[in-house]
């Protein structure tokens, strides 16, 4: 899947279970949901910059 | 493609049944609770007007309801007139130990059901009446409690089952 499409659906249904925990007087686990969530679309992220900086190494390494 | 879509629609589909079999484990419990206070109010009438025999009660009360329940009573009422030398605290213990995992009550709700066992046939008729009363009684609150518990969780287990199961999807996917 793409990796737009992908990070925004992590976006929308953590956003959803956020809004699902706290309303249900749930805050701490709502507050966990949402670190999970930032730290899962942060290790995505984290291996495309990692290749962004690859590709740059190997541009400028004559 | 294919292979993915179903797994997809599988895995979405279980974790929202998880969060259903939740759901309804917490709607159930109110419900049972009220049906085993009818039945307590019904066995105080068996001890008062009828005097008829624990074994008998036991049996009749258990019949007047298909709730899982009811098969707390059937089965006291099976060890009482198959074991002649069991106390009827003992036989009651047994049976709620045994039939309680098959319905929606919790600890709490079998402590309570136990300590009303465990004053069965102790007394005169006044006192095993009033025991019946203070555990409808105790009954009444777990089943405010349970209410509550059900208004606020019902929906959020729902909608976390299947919202999870396509967080889920989304990151394996």
């Amino acid at each position: 899947m793409d990796l737009i499409l992908r990070i925004a659906g992590i976006g929308i249904i953590v956003a959803i279970l956020h809004l699902v925990l706290s309303k249900s007087g749930r805050e701490e686990q709502a507050m966990m949901v949402s670190l999970v969530g930032v730290v899962v679309v942060l290790m995505i992220v984290a291996r495309e910059i990692y290749k962004l900086f690859e590709t740059v190494k190997d541009l400028f390494s004559f | 493609m294919l292979l993915k879509l179903t797994g997809s629609i599988l895995t979405v589909f279980a974790s929202t049944m998880i969060g259903n079999l939740y759901a309804r484990k917490l709607s159930g419990r109110p419900a049972e609770l009220r049906e085993l206070q009818g039945m307590l109010r019904m066995f105080e009438t068996q001890l008062c007007y009828l005097s008829s025999i624990l074994a008998d009660a036991f049996f009749e009360i258990s019949k007047s309801s298909k709730s899982p329940v009811s098969a707390i009573f059937y089965d006291a009422s099976r060890i009482l007139k198959r074991e002649k030398s069991i106390t009827a605290a003992e036989a009651w213990k047994k049976s709620v130990e045994a039939n309680i995992n098959n319905t929606s009550l919790n600890s709490e709700d079998k402590n309570v059901l136990i300590s009303f066992g465990s004053s069965l046939g102790n007394t005169d008729l006044e006192g095993q009446i009033k025991n019946i009363r203070f555990t409808v009684e105790q009954l009444k609150i777990q089943e405010g409690k349970a209410e509550e518990k059900r208004r606020k969780n019902e929906a959020l287990y729902r909608n976390l089952g299947f919202f999870g199961g396509l967080a889920a999807v989304i990151i394996l996917l």
